[in-house]
């Protein structure tokens, strides 16, 4: 796994399909996208990062919807931007919400087998609808379609011309949980067909599902890309900040000091402390003890940086 | 290639038609229809003259351009504003079949809305055929120009609806009566020139010839619309 920006990391198994090389992007004087560089094969791989952070950017320059300021993009070889043909390899689930409301789920992805060419774009509507669970005798306008419907019909638009690269942006937001199984599984049967299938999330435990590859991107720069499990380790292997709320948090402190469980200590006031760990599981489990030994009582053990925020900063500082 | 303009086209059609913009613009229309009439029965003494006038300063200097801004800037700027566009953008379809389907549907939809009661308050008013067929003309002319170019400017501008009102009202409905040269610079003198032309009543700046007043508003329309589809090849989408 690598864990810093290398545009001399060795193609993903199968080729790579996406190629960003020193990609940048600045809007005025906002820099969105900062060097980044990757590739994407096929399969399924997470864009990770929490909001604000790039990832739609990203996405955008990738499904050729803006070209970068600096660097270059390439998709299955050609410039997005550019090569109108490649649109009929790329399909695109875009974050917003709007679609053409006064359209019925049919007729709007038979809009869009229409533009893409397709001989038969009635058939490929409703088999499109059909991939994503959606009835496509439903006759009535998205504009009054549930959250998780108007996502499917987004989904069934991207994917009604069977394209090899599929660009999802937050597909699973506002979704309950049973819809984000269901399009998980989705991805994941489009991932094993060959597809290049790429994802982008804020949300860690979603992340996971998705598959092994991930790219984590964090104010505007790649933070690590590879394996999810080394980048789970890697986030929970960092150094964290417990607050430990007790009626003598001295003897508290000694005692997690004594067991070695944590490498630094700072009491706060009379009844607070807050502990830096690299061992965050085995402090959890000892400080119970501990407060057990010393004879003090716990009222509250909190992780004060376990938020997604901290751990991409913490990536992006390594 | 004909499947893929006619299904934006309908499109369009459907986007651009909304209850709020017919409705107000089939007030403003009515308008003219009461103002017709009123022309029409006040027994004027010619009224061919108080009819063409009438067109002129209500029907081409207010109700086509105005109806053709409301329809024509929301054609493409919707999509682009609400992010739709990337619906049509990112699909094999040739820039310039969107920007026509746009300007295509435009023209249909506001080309009832306004000639229909232009039409009606013309026949009111008494003048005789003349009217109506140079009513139907020059609107017809300016319509075409209008489409195409507040379909360009939609694509071009955020709140093109105020960028339009003050051309038309500003640029054209004032600058652009200064004198015969700052008026060739403005859709309706063109228009105003095919009505005087059908009715025989002189209008002011109205002096250009029937083939001039029919080439300009097209070659504006063919500008505006290579434009809009050379902006949308190069716009960033959101």
């Amino acid at each position: 796994m690598s864990t810093t920006p290398d545009a001399g990391l060795p193609p993903p198994p199968g080729g790579a399909v996406l190629v960003a090389e020193h990609v940048s992007k600045w809007f005025g004087d906002v820099v969105a996208v900062s060097d980044v560089s990757f590739t994407v094969g096929r399969g399924v791989t997470a864009l990770l990062g929490p909001n604000g952070a790039g990832k739609s950017t990203m996405l955008r320059m990738l499904a050729g919807l803006t070209p970068p300021s600096s660097g270059a993009v390439r998709v299955l070889g050609a410039d997005p931007h550019r090569d109108l043909d490649l649109t009929r390899r790329i399909g695109l689930v875009p974050q917003q919400e709007a679609v053409f409301e006064m359209l019925s789920a049919l007729e709007f992805v038979r809009l869009a087998a229409t533009l893409a060419g397709l001989d038969d774009p009635d058939g490929a509507a409703r088999r499109a609808l059909g991939v994503v669970d959606l009835d496509p005798t439903l006759d009535r306008p998205v504009s009054t379609y549930s959250k998780g419907m108007r996502q499917r019909v987004k989904v069934a638009q991207a994917l009604v011309h069977d394209p090899e690269v599929v660009i999802l942006d937050e597909p699973l937001t506002g979704l309950d949980p049973r819809q984000r199984l269901q399009l998980i599984d989705l991805f994941q049967r489009l991932g094993e067909e060959g597809r290049c299938v790429l994802v982008s999330s804020h949300v860690l435990d979603e992340v996971e599902r998705f598959g092994s590859r991930v790219l984590v991107i964090a104010q505007g720069r790649l933070a690590a890309e590879g394996d999810f499990r080394a980048i789970r380790a890697l986030m929970d292997d960092r150094p964290h900040r417990i607050r430990v709320r007790s009626d003598n948090p001295r003897a508290v402190a000694t005692g997690l000091l004594d067991a070695g469980v944590v490498v630094g200590v700072h009491l706060v006031d009379d009844r607070t402390l807050v502990a830096d760990t690299d061992d965050v599981t085995r402090l959890r489990r000892s400080v119970a003890v501990v407060a057990a030994g010393a004879g003090a009582r716990l009222y509250e053990v909190t992780p004060l940086d376990d938020d997604l925020e901290s751990v991409f900063r913490y990536l992006v500082g390594r | 290639m004909t499947a893929q303009l006619a299904a934006l086209y309908r499109l369009m059609l459907r986007t651009q038609l909304t209850r709020g913009r017919l409705a107000a613009l089939l007030g403003l229309g009515a308008v003219g229809v009461v103002v017709g009439f009123a022309i029409g029965r006040a027994e004027v003494v010619e009224p061919l003259t108080a009819g063409t006038r009438f067109v002129n300063v209500f029907g081409l200097s207010l109700l086509v351009p105005v109806a053709t801004l409301v329809f024509a800037s929301a054609a493409l700027g919707d999509p682009a504003e609400d992010g739709t566009l990337v619906y049509l953008w990112l699909r094999p379809v040739p820039r310039w079949r969107i920007v026509a389907a746009a300007v295509a549907a435009a023209a249909t939809v506001t080309w009832p809305v306004v000639v229909v009661p232009l039409v009606l308050s013309a026949l009111l008013t008494g003048a005789g055929a003349d009217l109506v067929v140079g009513t139907v003309a020059g609107a017809t002319a300016g319509m075409i120009a209008y489409s195409a170019l507040f379909v360009a400017l939609g694509l071009r501008v955020k709140r093109a609806l105020v960028w339009g009102l003050l051309y038309i009202f500003i640029w054209e409905g004032f600058v652009a009566t200064a004198n015969t040269t700052a008026a060739r610079l403005a859709i309706r003198s063109y228009a105003r020139s095919i009505l005087s032309d059908a009715t025989g009543v002189t209008l002011r700046l109205a002096d250009f010839t029937v083939l001039s007043s029919w080439l300009v508003p097209v070659a504006v329309g063919v500008v505006a619309a290579a434009y809009a589809t050379r902006r949308l090849r190069r716009m960033d989408i959101a």
